[in-house]
């Protein structure tokens, strides 16, 4: 099994054409191995979300290759990208975006009911009592505060044990007590799991310390925390 | 349970208001299926049932050119041999002048159809009996039952008063004969004898000049299902005869055919308003839809693919469908007994003939369903259609 389990090539996503043309990425080029907890940072419309969301799948970059574990991205069909998104990749959003209709139990089951999976139910509750929330199973998931929901989320992100996990501003609607104690819990995790983790946050010092940083300024991607001198990454 | 099911389900209980809508708007389709289907067939039925009932039978036997020779006892009794007819009899038909006088003064003189009737096998073929509302149904050689409508012309003509009616008989020649008004017949609906008179069947034969003639015989049946295989049956018996023999459908076709072009236009009406509902749950679906942006951006997010979202809310138009279809039918139902039940009429017409069509039931209700989940495509295609990283900007 290769060690690394992301490859970023070359991205550039632009958006608008002519006088209107932005250039949301710019050539960012970078690696993650696995079990690498990976921070990426930068101030608000860096391009951070955007590069997210490429390594995500939910949107496709104007050029460039996207690898993971091993698999070029670019050229899936829609279904592909569909069964791909559900096995290799974990979302942890802002808002948690847990389904109002279902309870949380049946959340966290979700991307393993989309396979079909009869053993859902035994693999979410497991998860469910590891970030702390078997109390809370049964619960309609907006009947359950902001932290019990972030916890949930994770507890999605990883139920069907991914290749890597993105989390976008994870901690960004909490409080500081609780986004701690989330930061803690995805960490623990990651170190548990030898989980890959993949965050963007704009608030690098909440997370102490990682694995590694990645800096997005003005579309382009530098190694490191923010520093003018840094050099972009290049491969 | 697949979970695409679970979801719909509680997507729509979630949204009670918009569950009920839909719910309401398929079942609503339905019900007025179901009131079209109670009023308007029961009331060509119920014409079917009176005109056999008063006038024709289950099947009418005529001679093709004009009076049957043959004897009517021998008819009758052919008739009561076979095990489905239950009974018969002859009536003799024919047009009659009135005089209507007051101070022994001529006033008007007008036409009515005039019935000779068999006063004791009529009553057994027929229920015109039953609409005498004064006075007694016709017992002797001189007794006249009048219709009301005739009544009214009469001035009102009262029990115990006497009429002299004219006829021609079959040399030209006029027959007076004075009668004694015994009853008269109103039927609710006004579709019995109310605009003839009723005398006994010899009377009118001897006034006719034709003894041992007969104009047509009624027959009544056990089972009206049976009524083509009888007169299949009669005509192969007879073939050499000149009888005509007609079903109930057949001797009133011409009363008939006007009403059932109405009753199939009513029911185009209805199958549009079951139309309109399908536009009501592509609305309400839509919004459902609308409202569940972000839940369909999570999905995609997390892996569900186009064709489950297609599902999910395809599966929703099936259950809006189902339950609408069953609280529809259940309402057309209740409201098809309470019709039934109460021998429903209006303005004192004639009660409705109501009956459960089970065929067309199940096919108004499978119809319903088909068009909520049709209904449904257009909603869920469009749902297909949103991009994860955009739906998932509606927080």
């Amino acid at each position: 099994m290769s060690d690394t389990v992301l490859e970023v090539k070359n991205v550039t996503k632009t958006y608008g054409q002519g006088d209107t043309k932005v250039n949301a990425l710019v050539n960012v080029s970078f690696s993650v191995k696995r079990g690498e907890f990976l921070l990426v940072v930068g101030s608000s419309g860096s391009g951070k979300s955007t590069l997210l969301n490429m390594i995500g799948l939910l949107d496709k970059p104007s050029s460039g290759q996207i690898i993971i574990d091993g698999t070029n991205t670019t050229s899936l069909s829609d279904n592909q990208v569909s069964s791909f998104r559900n096995l290799k990749l974990g979302f942890i959003f802002q808002f948690s975006n847990l389904l109002a209709d279902l309870t949380v139990l049946e959340n966290v089951m979700l991307p393993q009911s989309i396979q079909q999976r009869h053993n859902a139910a035994q693999e979410a509750a497991t998860l469910l009592r590891a970030v702390g929330l078997e109390s809370q199973m049964n619960k309609r998931s907006n009947k359950i505060s902001g932290g019990q929901a972030q916890r949930a989320a994770i507890a999605r992100g990883l139920v069907n044990k991914p290749t890597i996990v993105l989390a976008d501003e994870p901690t960004g609607n909490l409080d500081s007590v609780t986004a701690e104690t989330i930061i803690q819990l995805m960490k623990s995790m990651a170190k548990k799991l030898n989980q890959t983790f993949l965050v963007v946050t704009h608030d690098r010092h909440q997370f102490g310390d990682v694995d590694r940083v990645i800096t997005i300024k003005d579309g382009r991607a530098f190694e490191g925390e923010d520093q003018p001198h840094k050099m972009e990454i290049t491969i | 349970m697949d979970y695409r099911v679970h979801l719909a389900k509680r997507m729509l209980t979630n949204k009670k208001g918009s569950l009920i809508g839909a719910v309401l708007a398929v079942s609503i389709g339905i019900l007025v299926i179901h009131v079209n289907f109670v009023i308007f067939q029961g009331l060509y039925d119920a014409i079917v049932r009176d005109l056999s009932s008063y006038r024709f039978g289950d099947v009418r036997i005529t001679d093709k050119e004009s009076f049957i020779t043959k004897s009517d006892i021998f008819l009758v009794n052919w008739f009561e041999r076979i095990p489905s007819v239950e009974a018969a009899a002859a009536r003799v038909e024919s047009s009659a002048s009135i005089n209507v006088t007051k101070h022994g003064k001529l006033i008007e003189e007008f036409r009515v159809p005039i019935v000779g009737v068999d006063p004791f096998r009529d009553p057994r073929v027929s229920t015109v009996h039953e609409t005498v509302t004064d006075g007694q149904y016709v017992f002797s050689r001189n007794s006249l039952v009048v219709g009301s409508s005739v009544a009214r012309d009469l001035g009102d003509i009262r029990i115990g008063e006497s009429l002299e009616l004219k006829v021609i008989d079959r040399h030209g020649q006029d027959q007076i004969r004075r009668f004694l008004v015994t009853g008269i017949v109103s039927s609710p609906g006004g579709q019995g004898l109310d605009t003839s008179v009723i005398v006994h069947i010899d009377t009118l034969r001897d006034m006719l000049s034709r003894e041992g003639e007969t104009g047509q015989v009624l027959v009544r049946l056990n089972d009206p299902k049976q009524a083509d295989n009888v007169k299949e049956y009669f005509l192969q018996t007879f073939p050499n005869d000149d009888f005509r023999a007609e079903t109930i459908e057949e001797s009133a076709e011409d009363a008939l055919r006007g009403f059932r072009s109405g009753i199939a236009m009513i029911n185009m009406i209805g199958y549009f308003g079951m139309m309109s509902s399908a536009f009501a749950v592509v609305t309400i679906q839509m919004m459902l839809v609308s409202s569940k942006t972000r839940e369909v951006g999570i999905m995609r997010a997390i892996g569900a693919r186009r064709k489950d979202i297609l599902v999910l809310f395809i599966i929703q138009g099936m259950i809006i469908g189902a339950i609408g279809a069953s609280v529809g039918t259940a309402m057309g139902l209740s409201y098809t007994f309470y019709a039934k039940e109460t021998k429903m009429t209006f303005q004192g017409s004639l009660p409705l003939q109501v009956s459960y069509d089970w065929p067309k039931i199940a096919q108004t209700a499978l119809t319903a369903f088909a068009l909520a989940v049709a209904a449904s495509i257009y909603p869920a295609f469009k749902a297909t259609k949103l991009q994860p990283v955009e739906a998932m900007r509606y927080v």
